[in-house]
């Protein structure tokens, strides 16, 4: 009846899983029962689970992406501590508890993480940007989301119910295969990765057709913003890699459910070809959260030195040049795996080539601050901080990407410092500087500066605090993955690392702080004309928070840096453009069909990981069922009345005449 | 605050304007209209063109998919562990009969498209009807390969050679599969709902995916199956 | 192809995309031109089917030549696929969905010829002693 379930699925022998996992279940049901209580549940189904704004489903995404960020920062707290304490020593961590550790702080950053919050960003702003009211897909944008969240709730339900994977966050066949790990641990990796593989493939799909096909009258190419070419990027590549992923897994699964043999160690099963394709995945996939990072990072170097960023085309360029190159290094990941000299210097090559479009990109930044007017606000100093890190991170990169260098530090301490200093100091880096740039425009209010400085100078020295230490305990002989060490000399450097991650918890503490801080004050803090940062591109013709449809009238570009030139043209004709004859605006209907699909998707995975087999087929048949009725629906769209465009359009007409007139009263007095 | 306090003056802005450095960048408002319409430059484009373009980039995201399972073929083809190789799986009759209902099915779904074009319920039905049963007729040949196979002890488990096989002639056979059954909802939203815009939008995706489908299996009866007869 | 308009408040409703096609679509085309698109498709294919399907037979064509005629056969036959049943043409209208293919063209050559350039050379260089010995004999 339950397949494999069974009560001895819940960890009562292992306290610290045990008291966590009981812990989130009063902390969730507490969040249920206020919601219940308090009658949300309207609101929330109305006006969140069932919407599919582009804006929201960001915010959501953003939410989702904060939350499994604090997860996966817990793992790391603990594999941190834990090898701090286990020097000629056991630790507090058992060895099987330790592995599941660091395959789970693996695959939740990485998916759970990184990707949900770089994808509601690309969702909150890229439409704003292109200056459109929706992305091309609004309905598939909400199954996206949901499909991403199922996967995180999977893989937190491996808390509580049977295990995670100990085979590290990508499952390296044999050990991955059904004979050297039988339990559900990889079952709940496979299952959650592909559900929310499935859904990231959806948005690339949805992006693309996006940036190529929904663009506000004459933002052609080469007048979209920086942000926007990276999303197109990142989108593209997904497109491209994202199916070898979902492949791969799919490939795996069969070897474990039904004894196949694509990655077996017996009966002509090929191992090294699954460390060939998840890598063919996984090297784009780095990409893929970087590039929409430096989108970020192009907008704040410009925005806060007041200039158009530098260089723009020869940035368009290397972003296209990094989108293709990126698919042509995936071997560097394995060049110890024995391909021969002749591929590894091809690749080896190919990899110190694609440091040349992320060069180019560094020095248009940097010239882009260069004779400019530089405000060191809290985005800005992030964006610093990330020049200063990435391109520290980057040349270690080139370092391995040299063969006979990479054979000796290959999978050592070198290579955690080395991906850690280029994700965390690109992607991480690049996620708080947009969360401070555009939290006003999502909110309406600006975040506590005092409280961001704070976070960012004790993230930047807790970073390298952190992990200099890795670098020279990988240059050391350190191996990755050690739940513990028989080295008494590699104590101080362990013990520095861990002082550095207090840092960073300091710094997770002034994040909260911030928001909190900024919440209370948010009077104080609010954004009253829509253009918070004397911003660059379209999104900051809008208020904020915008409203539904985001535009009134749809803005006809005329030139690069479409709102700049709007407000200048206002500030020296001293009057706004005139008023534009309003129209009623069609937009897409909320939809449940998100939520539905990832509700199914939930009760298939579950029951797949478990086999239990009636349920998974239930599942799937109710899956088909709502395809079917949604197939059905009549109502696609609703239009917004003349009134209320007009309405809203008319507060933000007021905000910014209001504008206009402090600048003259400015100018009259200087 | 301060230095993030805003307005800035008029005056700054203008100065600003200025900038000296404007490497890779065309001058403001200085080119004339936007030529290149038809590719969002004037505006979102039609829903149509959406809908399809977005169908299309999926199509590729599918495709790439199965070039891992023709890769997995291709690097395990050899992988017999003494089992038995392609040669004794190709049944050159079954895949000459399987090979023609595909591609006649590909030709009746092109003609059910042109009868929707031309609004004729009747003759789209019709050639939807033909395209579904030379559909399903493939999917039972495959099914009573596979059956048959396995009845001379020929299944996936036996080694990484048989594994890639059925991996990839599978996978076709269940997005066929799966095409069928959409085949079957959109008959029955065109008879019910008629040529609907969003219908019609629909009819164009499952052409696009049916004819990709044919595509995949040129790749796989020449590279499986007439390949491996020669081998 | 006529110029939009250039209306500063061109709204959503009233866009314009004159000389853009979708993938598999040609709205302007009557129903004729598609079916005898269909035809000759199908007379294409089947014409380079038959002749995939007659080349195996040993010795009508020099053997080891076989495999690199029926790739040829079946580029074209994908080709054909392409033009008459995709609908795929070279025009400006198609821009976007033929750089979309020949990106998809790319990443599958990518994944397919890497993966057997990589995993031929790591059967060579890390073949087990024992099919080394086979090699041998």
């Amino acid at each position: 009846m339950f397949g494999k379930l069974s009560w001895s699925a819940i960890p009562f022998d292992q306290p610290i899983p045990l008291i966590t996992s009981l812990v989130l279940i009063v902390v969730i049901l507490g969040v249920l029962a206020l919601v219940t209580l308090k009658g949300w549940w309207p609101y929330l189904w109305r006006e969140w689970i069932t919407t599919v704004d582009h804006k929201r489903i960001g915010i959501m995404y953003c939410l989702l992406g904060a939350v499994m960020l604090i997860r996966g920062f817990a793992d790391a707290i603990m594999m941190r501590s834990q090898q701090a304490v286990a020097i000629n020593a056991s630790g507090y961590l058992k060895p099987e508890h330790y592995d599941q550790i660091f395959s789970a702080h693996g695959t939740i950053m990485i998916f759970f993480a990184a990707m949900p919050l770089v994808i509601g960003f690309m969702n909150f702003v890229t439409p704003l940007q292109l200056g459109v009211r929706d992305v091309a897909f609004p309905t598939l944008n909400s199954v996206s989301f949901w499909l991403t969240a199922t996967g995180a709730l999977l893989v937190n339900v491996s808390l509580f119910v049977g295990e995670f994977a100990r085979t590290g966050w990508l499952p390296y066949p044999p050990l991955s295969e059904a004979a050297y790990s039988p339990g559900v641990g990889v079952d709940y990796y496979l299952w959650a990765v592909q559900i929310s593989g499935i859904g990231t493939l959806m948005t690339g799909i949805n992006f693309v057709t996006t940036v190529l096909k929904m663009r506000c009258p004459g933002m052609s190419y080469m007048r979209m913003p920086m942000f926007c070419w990276t999303v197109f990027g990142s989108s593209l590549l997904i497109v491209a890699v994202f199916p070898i992923l979902t492949a791969t897994l799919a490939m795996l699964t069969l070897d474990r459910y039904f004894g196949w043999h694509y990655f077996t160690n017996t009966a002509g099963g090929n191992p090294m070809m699954f460390m060939n394709l998840i890598w063919a995945w996984g090297h784009p996939e780095v990409y893929i959260l970087v590039l929409p990072a430096f989108g970020i990072f192009s907008e704040v170097f410009s925005t806060f030195s007041g200039k158009p960023l530098f260089g723009y085309r020869s940035m368009v360029a290397a972003t296209l040049f990094i989108c293709v190159v990126s698919m042509m290094t995936w071997l560097h990941h394995f060049f110890t795996m024995g391909s021969g000299a002749a591929v590894n210097t091809a690749f080896g090559i190919s990899t110190s080539i694609i440091a040349v479009g992320t060069g180019v990109k560094i020095y248009n930044w940097i010239f882009t601050m260069y004779g400019g007017r530089v405000r060191f606000g809290v985005p800005m100093l992030w964006s610093m901080g990330f020049i200063f890190t990435f391109v520290i991170g980057g040349m270690t990169g080139v370092l391995l990407a040299v063969p006979p260098a990479d054979f000796l530090v290959h999978n050592s301490m070198f290579l955690v410092a080395h991906f850690h200093n280029v994700i965390v100091g690109g992607v991480v880096f690049a996620l708080f500087a947009g969360l401070h740039y555009w939290f006003p425009k999502a909110f309406g209010f600006r975040l506590h500066e005092g409280w961001g400085k704070a976070a960012f100078w004790f993230a930047f020295f807790g970073f390298w605090i952190t992990f200099t230490p890795l670098y020279i305990l990988g240059l050391e002989g350190m191996t990755r993955r050690l739940q513990h060490i028989n080295v008494e000399q590699w104590r101080f450097m362990l013990d520095l690392s861990l002082i550095g991650v207090g840092v960073l918890i300091v710094g997770a503490i002034c994040q909260v702080v911030m928001l909190v801080v900024s919440i209370l004050k948010r009077d104080e803090l609010r954004d009253t004309t829509g253009d918070p940062w004397d911003g660059r591109s379209l999104e900051w013709a809008t208020p904020s928070p915008p409203p539904f449809f985001n535009y009134a009238v749809m803005p006809n570009v005329e030139g690069e840096e479409a709102y700049w030139d709007i407000k200048l043209r206002a500030i020296e004709t001293q009057q706004l453009s005139p008023e534009p004859a309003y129209e009623p605006i069609e937009m897409p209907v909320n939809s449940p069909v998100g939520f539905y699909t990832a509700f199914f998707a939930t009760v298939t995975g579950f029951s797949l990981i478990w086999h239990i087999w009636w349920l998974a087929a239930v599942g799937l048949v109710s899956a088909f069922a709502g395809f079917v009725v949604f197939a059905w629906r009549d109502v696609h769209e609703f239009h917004v009345p003349v009134e209320e465009v007009a309405r809203a359009d008319h507060a933000r007409r007021a905000a910014r005449a209001a504008v206009l007139e402090s600048l003259a009263n400015q100018d009259a007095t200087s | 605050m301060s230095d993030s306090a805003l307005p800035a003056s008029v005056e700054t802005l203008r100065r600003l304007r200025e900038d000296p450095h404007r490497v890779g960048h065309r001058g403001h408002g200085q080119d004339g209209p936007v030529q290149g319409a038809g590719h969002g430059a004037t505006g979102p484009a039609r829903k149509r063109i959406i809908v399809g373009y977005g169908f299309w980039i999926f199509l590729l995201s599918d495709i790439v998919m199965f070039s891992c399972f023709f890769a997995a073929f291709a690097v395990q083809g050899n992988a017999t562990a003494g089992g038995p190789g392609i040669r004794d799986l190709v049944e050159m009759p079954r895949v000459a009969l399987e090979t023609g209902a595909l591609l006649l099915s590909s030709y009746t779904c092109g003609l059910s498209f042109a009868a929707t074009n031309a609004r004729n319920k009747l003759w789209t039905q019709v050639f939807l009807l033909i395209t579904g049963l030379l559909g399903l007729a493939f999917v039972l040949m495959e099914a009573q390969e596979f059956i048959g196979l396995a009845a001379r002890g020929i299944t996936p488990e036996r080694s990484g050679f048989l594994t890639s096989f059925f991996g990839l002639v599978g996978l076709h056979g269940l997005h066929v599969t799966l095409a069928g059954l959409w085949l079957l909802t959109m008959m029955a939203q065109v008879q019910l709902k008629g040529f609907r815009r969003e219908i019609i939008h629909r009819l164009i995706c499952f052409n696009l995916f049916w004819h990709a489908l044919d595509i995949v299996w040129i790749g796989i009866f020449t590279i499986v199956y007439l390949m491996g007869s020669v081998s | 192809m006529s110029q939009p308009d250039h209306d500063p408040y061109l709204s959503a409703a009233q866009s314009f995309d004159g000389g853009d096609n979708a993938p598999g679509d040609e709205p302007d085309e009557s129903s004729g031109h598609w079916v005898l698109n269909s035809n000759l498709g199908l007379a294409f294919s089947v014409v380079l089917t038959v002749a995939a399907f007659l080349l195996v037979h040993p010795n009508f064509i020099y053997g080891p030549d076989i495999p690199v005629a029926l790739m040829v056969l079946a580029i074209a036959q994908m080709g054909v696929h392409l033009v008459f049943f995709l609908h795929v043409t070279t025009g400006p209208d198609n821009t976007n969905n033929v750089l979309a293919l020949a990106f998809g063209v790319m990443v599958v050559f990518l994944i397919v010829a890497g993966s057997l350039w990589i995993m031929n050379h790591l059967n060579q260089n890390m073949m087990p002693m024992d099919q080394l010995l086979q090699m041998q004999r």
